[in-house]
């Protein structure tokens, strides 16, 4: 199973992350152990010219983090056709035990990221390092969460075997299937877009307050993770219905197939990077007071307001579009309507 | 103005060929004056020169430009400090061959992004300024050793710089012109600029417009 193009392109470039991680772990260390910005040593200097280089190599490393996150969802879908069983990147994920945890791991560091990336570049546009120690630490603590995410993948990679016969996605995300997830389906159609509708459009709420410089870096934090989480019950247990227009298929996958328009790109683009933004606001926050970062900081946190609101706006329309456009019918169309209709009303400041 | 602490660099630092050509420089230079450094060929004079303008970085010590730690900042805030407050006269001038002397002088100010119609009026008012009005549309190789040095002047003041940095300025001139050249250094300090020369050659280091002289031997201030 190594041997698919997909694997070796997924698996080399989280081979090279880990490397180029693990290559500026030492100098992390150093970083930690002999920084001091008052001093003019020769070790100083050196750390100082190196950090800026060792910082892009890093960047580097984990903006590919972005990819690899998409490239493992698509190749899941796309291997489903080498499973018996499989119709969708449920069955490939479910062939071996590894699978939903190294997706799971990989969406970890992925926002993981995504607050290293913000603390990064917020420290890089002062000019007196004030995060270095913050960002080189951080970068430490990443470094066992990417190597985790590593083995994980490796693990199911290696463990996948073409003659397991899999579960599909219609069993795991069947209601009463015994499953978490299961309960996530079964959940009513009304509650579960009363909770994704709120969630939401609190989180663009957030994000705008953020965007025009009133928000709280945590607040937007914690409203984007609470609106990825309800945006992907919403999906689990009524979006997907409205776009398979089948009463009981839940797959949150399927909706990345080309069957159905690779519809899921439309919702999941937007609301991984608007939590990646909140998430990075968040991270923010704590540094907001650096007597070098007081401009900057409000700056950047504004620009990832823009982007959270814009991200959870787009994923909330797209979704009311879904439900509009749809020939079922879950819930009396009126309270519905209602719902959907107050959503953006609700995203207003 | 610029204080520097305990600078030391090195080339080729770790290598057989290891060469430490500043040895601990503790110095203070005041502004809107000329300071020459004067020294034998090797002394560290113009390593001095590029640490000061942040063409280059010690290997330990601090420069500080008006209060500021310059040694320690990272590149973008440094080509920013260098851009906008220095100003460099090399020995062979560095002049662009094929461009005209008006092309040369208005270079420096294209990164910062100057409208071009008020960085050509900025530039063509100061070679009017050294008496290059009639030669500013004509290539920089069909000029005098003279005219070049202005052109070079004019380029070094075309961001309108608190500090300009010479290196060698007179070595390729005769006794006039570096006569000439150490008038236009008066000019430039009357402007309330401040002039960092390096030279081992009497007629500027000599000169009255210098106000200080800082003797540099093997690295070291003497």
């Amino acid at each position: 199973m190594l041997f698919q193009p997909a694997i070796i392109a997924l698996l080399g470039a989280s081979a090279v992350c880990l490397l180029g991680m693990a290559a500026a772990a030492p100098f992390g260390v150093q970083i930690l152990r002999h920084w001091d910005i008052a001093s003019g040593s020769e070790r100083q200097l050196a750390l100082e010219r190196r950090t800026y280089l060792f910082s892009t190599l890093v960047s580097f490393v984990l903006w590919t983090q972005f990819a690899v996150i998409l490239l493992f969802v698509f190749n899941a879908d796309r291997m489903s056709e080498l499973f018996v069983g499989a119709m969708c990147a449920v069955g490939t994920l479910a062939a071996d035990t590894y699978g939903f945890p190294a997706l799971i791991a990989q969406m970890f560091v992925f926002f993981a990221v995504a607050g290293w990336l913000s603390i990064n570049h917020a420290d890089n546009l002062a000019p007196d390092y004030p995060l270095v120690r913050t960002k080189y630490g951080l970068m430490l603590g990443l470094l066992p969460l990417l190597a985790i995410a590593f083995g994980l993948q490796l693990a199911y990679f290696l463990g996948l075997d073409a003659n397991v016969i899999t579960s599909c996605c219609g069993s795991l995300f069947s209601e009463g299937s015994g499953h978490v997830i299961s309960e996530l389906s079964s959940l009513a159609p009304m509650p579960a877009m009363g909770l994704t509708a709120v969630a939401v459009a609190y989180a663009v709420f957030t994000g705008l307050r953020q965007a025009v410089g009133k928000g709280d870096g945590y607040v937007t934090a914690i409203a984007g993770v609470m609106a990825f989480a309800a945006g992907i019950l919403g999906v689990i247990s009524f979006i997907s219905l409205y776009v398979y227009e089948q009463p009981h298929h839940h797959c949150p996958f399927c909706l990345l197939k080309p069957e159905y328009g690779y519809q899921g790109y439309w919702l999941y683009v937007p609301l991984f990077a608007a939590t990646a933004s909140a998430v990075g606001a968040g991270a923010l926050q704590r540094f907001s007071r650096v007597p070098t970062l007081v401009d900057v900081v409000p700056l950047i946190s504004r620009r990832l307001g823009i982007v959270a609101a814009v991200g959870f706006a787009l994923f909330g329309l797209v979704a009311v579009l879904m439900v509009l456009r749809s020939n079922l019918r879950l819930v009396d169309f009126d309270a519905a309507q209602l719902i959907l209709w107050l959503t953006p009303i609700c995203c207003l400041p | 103005m610029i204080e520097l602490n305990g600078i030391r660099k090195a080339f080729n630092q770790g290598r057989t060929n290891e060469l430490w050509a500043l040895q601990g420089i503790d110095l203070e230079i005041e502004a809107n004056c000329v300071t020459a450094l004067r020294g034998p060929s090797g002394s560290g004079k113009t390593t001095l020169l590029t640490i000061i303008g942040c063409l280059s970085r010690p290997t330990s010590g601090r420069v500080r430009f008006k209060d500021q730690d310059i040694s320690g900042l990272p590149e973008r805030f440094l080509t920013q400090i260098r851009r906008r407050s220095f100003g460099f006269i090399f020995q062979k001038f560095n002049l662009i061959r094929g461009m005209s002397a008006l092309d040369n002088v208005m270079l420096p100010g294209y990164p910062t992004g100057e409208p071009r119609t008020s960085l050509r009026e900025r530039a063509a008012r100061l070679l009017d300024q050294f008496k290059l009005d009639k030669r500013r549309n004509a290539r920089v190789e069909w000029l005098s050793a003279g005219e070049q040095q202005r052109v070079a002047i004019a380029r070094a003041l075309i961001n309108n710089p608190e500090v300009v940095i010479a290196d060698e300025p007179t070595a390729n001139l005769d006794s006039a012109l570096s006569r000439e050249f150490m008038g236009m250094l008066e000019s430039l300090v009357a402007e309330g600029r401040t002039v960092l020369v390096s030279s081992h050659d009497p007629l500027v280091t000599d000169s009255t417009a210098v106000r200080r002289v800082i003797n540099m031997r093997d690295g070291k201030v003497l």
